[in-house]
């Protein structure tokens, strides 16, 4: 799968290709994917089934729901997956992704359990990393992430 | 009577007085209590922080770690870097924290509270160098409810296999 799009979880256990095009793209408020996310929204691409490759490892399951499993690395625990049982396509974890700007967004689901803070999070004061961590810490933080790249 | 009274009044107002928040995993393996205030809280857009949570980001909200007990269950950890442990369930990889070594306090995953909108206003952005191309516009985003998106039919099979938000004596 050379040129394939790819992606995997924060230790590197696991590592996925993509055959083919993302689609479908959007964030998903729904309490669900909240709770699985550990988060304010899920961020999820469309991908075909058939599109999906493991090529390194290959993720846990948790039946979130009778028609729905969820994929993770059992080991660093990055969420990975969403799948309906019936589809023909599935929905990969955008953060998962080693470029996460291929992704373009067309919608947000889920609107129901949407949290008051999200409308405003883009406005929200901001600052970089290296701006937050003192040198000190700098020095001593040394990444166990998987790179970006296989 | 009016000694009743008062000692119920008491008892309310100690409730009243120290905060309990629960939370947990998405499959209910790993659950936890706060006891007492949650601190401050935030949105990291750091690149670590996208990976750990497969998503745009972290929202997190800070915790005094000797507040946190964990009632059913331990988290996993994984290290993710040389000074900081990442938490999660092993069983359906709900992240729930991150703590860097020797820190007070702990940062609590805001997905995995019972009740993610008890946090107060949140206060920062950080990391903003990775931050993903498509978040200043996505409350922009054409919405959808759950039932807008899903067929009568997935619906009327949709059996939800969360657990649900508030401490349960058995699970599942």
């Amino acid at each position: 799968m050379s040129g394939a799009i790819r992606g995997g979880c924060q230790c590197g256990a696991i590592r996925y290709a993509i055959g083919g095009p993302l689609f479908g793209s959007h964030i998903c408020h729904c309490r669900m994917c909240q709770k699985a996310f550990g988060n304010f929204f899920a961020a999820l691409a469309g991908v075909m089934k058939t599109d999906l490759q493991w090529i390194k490892g290959a993720p846990a399951y948790y039946r979130s729901s009778s028609i729905v499993r969820r994929g993770f690395c059992a080991h660093c625990g990055t969420p990975l997956t969403f799948a309906y049982d019936h589809t023909a396509h599935m929905n990969i974890s955008i953060g998962s992704l080693d470029n996460p700007s291929l992704a373009k967004l067309e919608s947000q689901f889920g609107l129901e359990s949407m949290l008051p803070a999200f409308p405003v999070l883009h406005l929200l004061p901001g600052s970089r990393t290296e701006d937050d961590i003192s040198a000190e810490d700098l020095h001593r933080l040394e990444s166990r992430q998987n790179p970006d790249h296989d | 009577m009016v000694k009743k009274g008062l000692k119920y009044q008491m008892s309310d107002q100690k409730l009243k007085t120290t905060a309990q928040f629960s939370g947990g995993c998405q499959c209910g393996a790993v659950r936890f209590h706060i006891t007492g205030n949650l601190g401050k809280s935030g949105i990291c857009h750091c690149r670590m922080c996208q990976k750990a949570y497969g998503s745009w980001g972290a929202a997190l909200v800070s915790v005094v770690a000797k507040n946190l007990a964990w009632t059913r269950g331990k988290p996993t950890e994984f290290r993710s870097s040389a000074i900081v442990a990442r938490g999660f369930c092993k069983a359906c990889g709900t992240p729930l924290y991150m703590r860097e070594d020797g820190d007070e306090n702990i940062e609590i995953s805001i997905g995995s509270l019972d009740e993610p909108n008890r946090i107060a206003p949140l206060t920062e952005q950080s990391g903003v160098e990775s931050r993903v191309s498509w978040f200043k516009g996505m409350h922009l985003l054409p919405e959808q409810t759950t039932a807008d998106d899903r067929s009568p039919e997935d619906l009327a099979k949709l059996k939800s296999l969360q657990h649900p938000d508030h401490d349960t004596d058995h699970w599942p």
